[in-house]
């Protein structure tokens, strides 16, 4: 079942991860509204912040939060996704004062806005810099069911549903003919091939 | 985007970060620039810092000077061409990001490692932590005043670098470790040596306890000084030797055990006193824990192959999908989260940086020290700056 942490938030999904195959425990889409939300609950649940990360994703600027327990360790992921137009997302700053930076290196990035972030200038580039070193052209530019799997997802919502359309899913439930693929496709020039675990 | 203060007038004093600063309240102050060139900073690290007389108000890091955008480089190299930025991530501790990137390529593609390799994993790179503790311990000592420890401590070190230097071929920047195992085998002349660097080090570390860590004068400058509670540890995401020094057990090895460290008996040294001789306590304890590992590591060495049949190469494609692994760096825990798109370039690759986090709760624990104590609580964060800027 879902964690604690997680009762009666209102989330677009929530997926079990395999520790073992993607290090995270959970991954949970939010909708940005309820970003805050989710970050107090973890923040009330003992969890401490490790990093923000974006990519840039088809579908917008996926912003993804780790967070970890120092007591019983157990990743989670929450993700938000923001509109490449407007690319806005509450800052987390307040409740995770760690997260601060992580933001404005995000926004160095991406150009993602954090809303209500304190001091949101430049950190690791220059204070005049006009551009954003990891947006991806749109050749570039993969959709998110292209590059994560959704796991084994608990709790669903239209909306996520219209991210990670039925055949995506289906394959990725299953699991095992997805990677098989996955790994013929993997296989580079000459003979080497990756000796799987499996 | 416009930012508010970029539109001041080119006459006020200062560049963009003095300028914007906001005083407090009492006009009697002085903003001071310490770094990027500053004799106690180690590296390119600015701080800016308002003080009252010898009191530090409010201190706020201005990271960037050493910045080279390693996230994109990943975007560009192969898998296997991104290894050697990985050693000048973290140049004094760079196998342990060496493993941070190969763990989570090989967690991506599902790609087991052979015994033998993970105990070589494990020897050189508490070797390295070892020679990464030594190197902080003299700098630390320099911060504080005392420069002769760190002679003793280079001279240490050395011992540890020309025993790295024979299975890894470099010094300082290493990329020694292959998805699937590493470069190149052990040989003997290395597991005697680090066979007698064992005890070597043991016989050194009362040394290093008289010399210093009793001093009269090191206790007095570092007791009760830089106070992290455990809290302001958990809302930073500070982690490593800060946060044991703050009390809690909390070591990546232990918590998400990767390689063969669930094998391997050693304890996590830790500090009640959350200050920065908590933290300094804690590292000196961790050498003698990863001597600890080292011995049963190289007690244990299997025979067998150190690099897994078909090892990826060059032009290599990784299966799509996401992954984030987590090693214990000297200075914590270092994350990276790689997202594969099926081709033979990371679609990204996020590094999360132990030092960027520890550094990061400075400006609220500097709040009231005296400045010299400043110097003192940065020092104990153990600081890196290229690891910081990335």
């Amino acid at each position: 079942m879902s964690a604690e942490w997680m009762k009666g938030l209102p989330v677009l999904s929530s997926a079990k991860m395999s520790p073992q195959k993607t290090g995270l425990v959970h991954s949970v889409f939010l909708s940005v509204e309820e970003l805050g939300n989710a970050a107090k609950r973890l923040c009330d649940h003992g969890y401490s912040i490790e990093d923000v990360s974006v990519v840039d994703t088809v579908q917008g600027f996926m912003v993804v939060y780790h967070f970890d327990r120092l007591t019983s360790p157990g990743r989670v992921a929450l993700r938000v996704l923001a509109p490449h137009d407007k690319p806005e997302v509450p800052s987390i700053s307040e409740i995770f004062s760690g997260a601060n930076w992580h933001e404005r290196e995000c926004h160095d990035f991406f150009g993602v806005i954090f809303t209500g972030h304190p001091n949101l200038v430049p950190l690791l580039l220059p204070e005049d810099a006009k551009f954003h070193p990891l947006l991806k052209s749109t050749e570039e530019k993969r959709a998110i069911p292209e590059i994560m799997s959704p796991g084994d997802v608990e709790v669903s919502t239209p909306t996520f549903e219209a991210l990670f359309p039925k055949p995506e899913r289906e394959e990725a439930g299953a699991e095992k003919p997805d990677e098989k693929s996955a790994k013929e496709k993997s296989t580079g020039p000459g003979p080497s091939a990756v000796e799987g675990k499996e | 985007m416009a930012l508010s203060g970029q539109n001041l007038s080119q006459s006020v004093a200062g560049d963009f970060y003095t300028q914007r600063w906001e005083t407090g309240p009492d006009d009697r102050t002085m903003i001071l620039n310490m770094g990027p060139q500053h004799p106690s900073t180690h590296g390119v690290l600015r701080i800016i810092i308002e003080i009252d007389g010898e009191y530090v108000l409010k201190a706020e890091p201005v990271l960037g000077y050493l910045h080279r955008m390693h996230e994109k480089m990943a975007e560009v190299r192969t898998y296997i061409q991104y290894i050697p930025n990985m050693g000048r991530v973290d140049y004094v501790h760079a196998l342990a990001w060496n493993w941070a990137y190969m763990g989570a390529v090989e967690r991506l593609a599902g790609i087991e490692v052979p015994e033998r390799a993970e105990h070589i994993r494990v020897i050189t790179t508490e070797l390295n932590r070892i020679a990464s503790h030594l190197l902080w311990w003299g700098a630390f000592l320099i911060d504080l005043g005392a420069f002769t420890p760190i002679l003793y401590a280079f001279d240490d070190r050395e011992k540890i670098l020309d025993l790295l230097q024979i299975p890894t071929g470099s010094r300082l920047t290493y990329s020694y470790f292959r998805p699937g195992g590493v470069a190149a085998d052990i040989d003997k002349e290395f597991i005697e040596g680090v066979k007698g660097l064992v005890p070597y080090m043991r016989s050194r570390m009362p040394m290093y306890r008289d010399l210093v860590t009793d001093n009269i004068i090191v206790k007095e400058r570092l007791e009760g000084v830089g106070v992290i509670p455990l809290e302001t540890c958990r809302l930073y995401g500070a982690t490593g030797p800060v946060v044991r020094g703050s009390g809690l057990a909390y070591d990546v090895r232990r918590a998400e055990p990767y390689s063969i460290y669930d094998r391997l008996k050693f304890d996590i040294p830790t500090d009640q006193g959350c200050d920065c001789m908590g933290r300094y306590l804690v590292r000196m304890a961790e050498i003698d824990q990863s001597l600890r590992i080292i011995e049963q590591a190289v007690d244990e060495l299997p025979e067998g192959p150190y690099l897994v049949k078909g090892a990826p190469k060059v032009r290599w494609k990784a299966p799509a999908g996401e992954t984030y692994f987590a090693v214990e760096g000297a200075r914590g825990k270092i994350g990276v989260h790689l997202i594969s798109d099926g081709s033979n370039k990371p679609y990204r690759c996020k590094l999360r940086s132990p030092g960027f986090s520890n550094l990061s709760l400075f400006s609220e624990v500097a709040q009231g020290v005296l400045l010299a104590d400043a110097v003192a609580i940065l020092a104990s964060l153990d600081l890196i700056i290229p690891e910081l800027d990335r």
